[in-house]
């Protein structure tokens, strides 16, 4: 592996360029099928670095596709939380 | 009870709490960060009148303002959804719920990331990071740095930097790529510099204007554009290099970089390595509207804006009731322009909650028109279109909603 494509993309999950470059090339999917296939943007931050990255992947990739109309969905927790915080306990 | 709960400590949400409560409302602001101001906090420059815009003071000022209102602030405080239920906005944060008929989304702007080879390595940040290290935290990043990117925002941060004593070696470029896209092509660079130099304001960006804006010139610029660069206030800024790996063992030790030609390709055989102890990646900014969007907020993809925006009113409205924005998350501008936004979207969301004395329809014009005499007298433009990408989403609000707006109006 080249140092371009041991690039990490998503520091969360350790994914590489390489795998999210490959994986994209390979089933020219949607920016949500490819994160769900690479796991890059389903870590602890909730994508907050990577997903810009994970569009750009897209565009260059997938024809006619542009960045105005591939963001990933949003949802929440859009920061990080405690499960007790979710489940309304806040001791 | 709280009327309004508004997300965001900095310059919009500031000014919008201040005016919301002078409006008669009882207002609760929530930040993340640990002290109010947002992105005043690192701001130092100085304005083409030779005044200083000191961002700490201004934050002060806002702060004190607001506490003069009995404006309720708490800093640490991150959301994590925004709903509505009924008739109230509920805002989830980690201290628990907050609940209020009007919000205001404050946000801001977050920074583009663009990966380098190396880019985990201690040492390298974001040049947004080492603003915030230099003028709020008052930690030296380093004593010799690299910036890779070069854009308004990375000029701006150099010149704080400079004026805190610390040494930046050299500004490059990212390696052409799907990820750093048209900012690793130094001509689409250049003429992004050449569209901002007549409004810089200083003489560390205007070292643009020595170049013709003619295409054919820019070229011929760009091709005979010096290999050690145009000295950017003492800073050598390398259109013509671009930064391959960020190289070192247990932290950063330098920046492997080579020559490029003119659009962003790699001269085999001029590889070289600068020294460097920290590395600044600027990729730019775009606004923060993740929460407008988990609230349900359409979304409009325009360029001159820095991205996505949610669909907003020049009142600063959004399609949900009881839904507000400003600053930043409308479009990347400077903190005055956030000021003026977040003043009008507090007399806005006066105006709706039926407060505020008789004038209020003149106040809210009287705010807008501010708005745009403040864009006038700016001295930065991030991008050298925003008044048109502001007319785009204000064309795009009265196709969509305007027809709605008045006949509320007209039952109101």
């Amino acid at each position: 592996m080249n140092n371009k494509e041991a690039l990490v993309i998503c520091r969360c999950e350790e994914v590489t360029y390489g795998q999210v470059f490959a994986t994209a090339k390979e089933h020219k999917c949607t920016s949500r099928e490819l994160k769900l296939r690479t796991r890059a943007g389903m870590g602890f931050c909730g994508g907050r670095t990577c997903r810009v990255m994970v569009d750009r992947i897209i565009e260059s990739i997938v024809p006619n596709t542009e960045e105005g109309d591939i963001p990933l969905k949003y949802q929440p927790p859009i920061r990080p939380v405690t499960f007790g915080t979710v489940g309304e306990n806040h001791e | 009870m709280i009327d309004v709960i508004v997300i965001g400590a900095g310059p919009a949400g500031l000014a919008g709490a201040i005016s919301c409560a002078e409006n008669g409302l009882k207002v609760t602001v929530i930040d993340e960060f640990v002290r109010p101001g947002g992105r005043l906090l690192g701001q130092l420059h100085q304005e083409p009148s030779g005044e200083w815009w000191n961002g700490i003071k201004e934050s002060e000022h806002l702060h004190n303002e607001a506490q003069k209102q009995s404006i309720d602030i708490r800093c640490g405080v991150s959301v994590y959804n925004l709903e509505k239920d009924e008739d109230a906005w509920n805002v989830h944060t980690n201290i628990g719920t907050l609940t209020a008929p009007y919000v205001l989304v404050a946000t801001g702007a977050a920074e583009f990331p663009i990966p380098v080879p190396g880019w985990t390595l201690p040492g390298v940040m974001s040049v947004g990071a080492a603003q915030v290290m230099t003028n709020v935290h008052r930690v030296e990043v380093g004593k010799k740095g690299i910036i890779i990117g070069a854009n308004i925002l990375a000029f701006a941060i150099l010149n704080e930097l400079q004026l805190a004593g610390i040494n930046v070696e050299r500004i490059v470029l990212p390696e052409k790529s799907p990820l750093s896209k048209n900012a690793g092509e130094p001509e689409v660079v250049m003429k992004s510099l050449l569209n901002a130099a007549h409004l810089a304001p200083s003489p560390i960006l205007r070292f643009g204007s020595s170049f013709m804006k003619n295409e054919g010139f820019r070229k011929l610029g760009m091709k005979f554009f010096p290999k050690s660069g145009v000295k950017v206030n003492g800073t050598p800024l390398q259109l013509r290099k671009a930064a391959l790996e960020i190289l070192g063992k247990d932290q950063v030790e330098g920046v492997l970089t080579a020559d490029i030609d003119v659009n962003g390709n790699v001269i085999k055989g001029t590889e070289k390595v600068y020294e460097a102890d920290f590395v600044c990646i600027a990729g730019g900014l775009y606004p923060l509207a993740e929460l407008t969007a988990v609230a349900g907020c359409p979304f409009k993809y325009v360029p001159e804006l820095g991205g996505h925006v949610p669909h907003h009113s020049e009142k600063m409205e959004t399609p949900l009731e009881g839904l507000f924005v400003a600053g930043n998350i409308t479009g990347i501008e400077s903190g005055k322009i956030a000021m003026a936004q977040g003043t009008t979207a507090g007399i806005s969301i006066a105006k709706h909650a039926g407060k505020g004395s008789t004038d209020i329809n003149e106040k809210l014009e009287q705010a807008m028109k501010n708005v745009h005499t403040v864009r006038q007298n700016a001295a930065i433009q991030f991008n050298p279109e925003v008044a048109n990408g502001r007319r785009k989403i204000y064309e795009l609000w009265d196709v969509f909603y305007g027809k709605e707006q008045d006949t509320l109006q007209e039952i109101g």
